[in-house]
């Protein structure tokens, strides 16, 4: 075994090399891509939390304007904690890497290179934390924000750690016992087997166009133990829960008006089909990091279908939620329930469309899409909050600018 | 027939591919040989669309790969080194998804892939999850979805890599008969026994360039198929010697 130094030094390196390999993964259009999300990010939550510390700076003074912004910063590191062990559980089910176990190393070395993996994530709050400091610029001494800046990145760290901590604590318990063992080798140990599942019979081979053999396929895949299955029970669920909103009783203790209770229902049924379209588009990026790149582009597809198959899933589901909210929102007046379908309808096609786009253009780099996807959708969400029907300025601008790429397609390669 | 020309290709700083052309005729097999690094796959991967190639032109049956990609892939089949899948659907569903995509008549296709799964020794495993699949029987599987519709071209690169005896010489026995109907083989391997005994043709990848191009008379005579030692363990097998 080697001594403690030098593995210590050997993780240093790997770490180092796998942040340089991945920063030079991501092409430089994309760079500046993320940096003007990251900024806009920044400026959102600047705009939302300068107006705030102002008032509190007035009222309360310096003191209060510090315990507002760190409260922010540490509820910033508690997500990304909460995120990075997600990530951990997640990677600790499939890590990847090297057979892992396989290898002649310490446990406690294995351990802390995975966490250091699913760290990276948490890292992701940091780029939210400068909007809120500059937010505070002025309003209290500068000292107390390099300081504040400082205790931030600690807590970030620090969130991570006991992220990763608690995801891996939750694994080992589900793993089977042995006696013995470390944890991290019964839960990795555990972690790699087969495909489940039962023989498939009853095949059909049957004439059908391509884009409906795809289709077929990604039904199937959606039913077996995949993570596009497990991506597709959320959409349906809160699709199903924006229907029920059109029948919730209104709390008695909120004493409220026909006209309230109508609105209450209107809104929370919007936001809902939204969400529900939001984690479909999700569920359509997650079919294409199913497809495996060599046979995608292998078979002569061209992308106008591979796009299509999936763009007909989008079209399908809003359809759906357009007929079951027209069927349930019978307490509306027919002129606002004709609104609230169109704008539910076109918003809820043009969010899941979205996902497809980036599923397609970014293809196979399902990852990468699933997080500009989030992203471009939270600065839809920031856009309409800021300023009326600027979300979807910005959700059109996405549409348009990811379909722009969608004849790069046959150009796309696989991460090397 | 497959062409190629003037095809090159970096990665970074690193020239894989540096102007190479070849040509393999209808009816051919051609051997592709090379150390590791020589820019084998990366010839047959851009060959086979799946990279763009940074100059240079491939031709499938007469049909630029890069202006016409579907028409071209119509045309092509591929047997890459570490196959993939949808690990979730079984052998069978994979086939039968390949086969309606590329237009193929049902009946007559589930009947090829069934000759093939008996030859090539998957009978009884068709309807199980890809994903539980050994090496050996995911390449068998890799190797039936790119003949299954009798492509006028095929890649191969390592495609016998991890085949047992009996099944290895099912799939020579396919390659020559897919060549007996007109098919351009490109066949990439390390083993240089297989390429003397399968091709008519060699070609030496060294450094990205064609460094040299042999026919069938430079090697000589091959030794007999099957060898004594396959002989001795088909017996042992159960298996018949094609």
């Amino acid at each position: 075994m080697e001594p403690l130094q030098s593995q210590t030094a050997v993780l240093r390196d790997l770490h180092r090399a796998l942040v340089r390999r991945r920063f030079a993964q991501i092409e430089p259009k994309l760079r500046l891509e993320l940096a003007a999300l990251g900024l806009l990010i920044g400026a959102f939550l600047f705009w939302h939390t300068r107006v705030s510390f102002d008032g509190l700076a007035r009222s309360h003074g310096p003191l209060a304007v510090l315990e507002a912004a760190a409260g922010l910063c540490a509820l910033l590191a508690a997500l990304g904690g909460a995120l990075a062990g997600a990530r951990h559980a997640a990677r600790l089910h499939d890590p990847p890497g090297p057979p892992w176990l396989a290898l002649p190393l310490p446990p406690a070395w294995l351990a802390r290179h995975l966490a250091w993996e699913s760290r990276a994530f948490a890292l992701g709050a940091i780029a939210a934390a400068p909007g809120i400091l500059f937010a505070a610029v002025g309003l209290v001494p500068l000292w107390w924000l390099g300081l504040l800046a400082a205790a931030f990145v600690w807590m970030v760290l620090a969130g991570g750690r006991i992220g990763c901590a608690v995801a891996a604590f939750v694994m080992a318990r589900r793993a089977p016992p042995g006696p013995g063992l470390h944890p991290l080798v019964r839960t990795l140990a555990t972690a790699s087997h087969p495909v489940r599942g039962a023989p498939r019979r009853g095949v059909r081979w049957r004439t059908r166009p391509a884009w409906l053999a795809l289709c077929e396929k990604d039904l199937l895949l959606s039913l077996r133990p995949t993570s596009a299955r497990r991506r597709l029970v959320t959409p349906l669920l809160l699709g199903l829960l924006s229907l029920w909103c059109w029948a919730l009783p209104a709390p008695p203790a909120l004493a409220l008006t026909e006209a309230e209770v109508r609105a209450l229902e209107h809104v929370s049924a919007f936001a809902l089909a939204l969400v529900a379209a939001a984690t479909l588009g999700e569920w359509l990026i997650a079919l294409s990091g199913e497809d495996p790149f060599m046979v995608l582009r292998g078979l002569p597809l061209g992308v106008g279908v591979i796009w299509g198959s999936r763009a007909l899933w989008a079209m399908a589901f809003a359809a759906a939620l357009v007929l079951a909210h027209a069927a349930s929102a019978r307490p509306l007046a027919p002129e606002a329930r004709l609104v609230f379908l169109v704008w539910t309808g076109g918003a809820a096609l043009a969010i899941a469309l979205l996902g497809a786009n980036y599923g397609v253009t970014l293809f196979p780099r399902a990852e990468i899409a699933q997080r500009l996807y989030a992203l471009s959708l939270g600065l839809a969400v920031a856009g309409s909050l800021m300023i009326p029907l600027m979300g979807w300025i910005v959700l059109l601008a996405g549409l348009i600018h990811s379909a722009l790429r969608l004849p790069g397609w046959t150009r796309l390669e696989e991460p090397a | 027939m497959m062409s190629v020309a003037g095809l090159t290709r970096r990665y970074g700083r690193l020239l894989a591919l540096d102007e190479v052309s070849l040509e393999v005729g209808s009816g051919e097999v051609v051997g592709l040989l090379g150390a590791n690094g020589a820019g084998k796959s990366t010839l047959l991967r851009t060959a086979a669309g799946l990279q763009p190639p940074d100059s240079g032109t491939v031709l499938l049956d007469g049909i630029d790969l890069w202006r016409d990609a579907v028409e071209a892939k119509r045309r092509l089949g591929y047997i890459p080194e570490e196959p993939t899948f949808y690990d979730e659907l079984s052998a069978e569903e994979y086939l039968a998804f390949l086969a309606a995509v590329r237009g193929l008549e049902p009946g007559s296709a589930r009947r090829r892939a069934a000759e093939l799964f008996a030859r090539l020794g998957l009978v009884g495993r068709t309807d199980e999850p890809v994903g539980r699949f050994s090496h050996g029987m995911r390449k068998k599987l890799s190797f039936i979805a790119a003949v299954l519709h009798r492509p006028p071209v095929l890649l191969c690169d390592e495609a016998l890599e991890g085949f047992d005896v009996a099944a290895s010489l099912s799939a020579k026995d396919e390659l020559r008969a897919l060549a007996g109907g007109g098919c351009a083989v490109l066949f990439s391997s390390h083993v240089t026994e297989t390429i003397e005994r399968l091709c008519d043709r060699a070609v030496i990848l060294h450094r990205g360039r064609v460094a040299r191009a042999l026919r069938r008379s430079d090697w000589g005579a091959p030794q007999p198929e099957p060898s004594p030692l396959e002989r001795a363990f088909l017996s042992i097998a159960g298996a018949e010697a094609p």
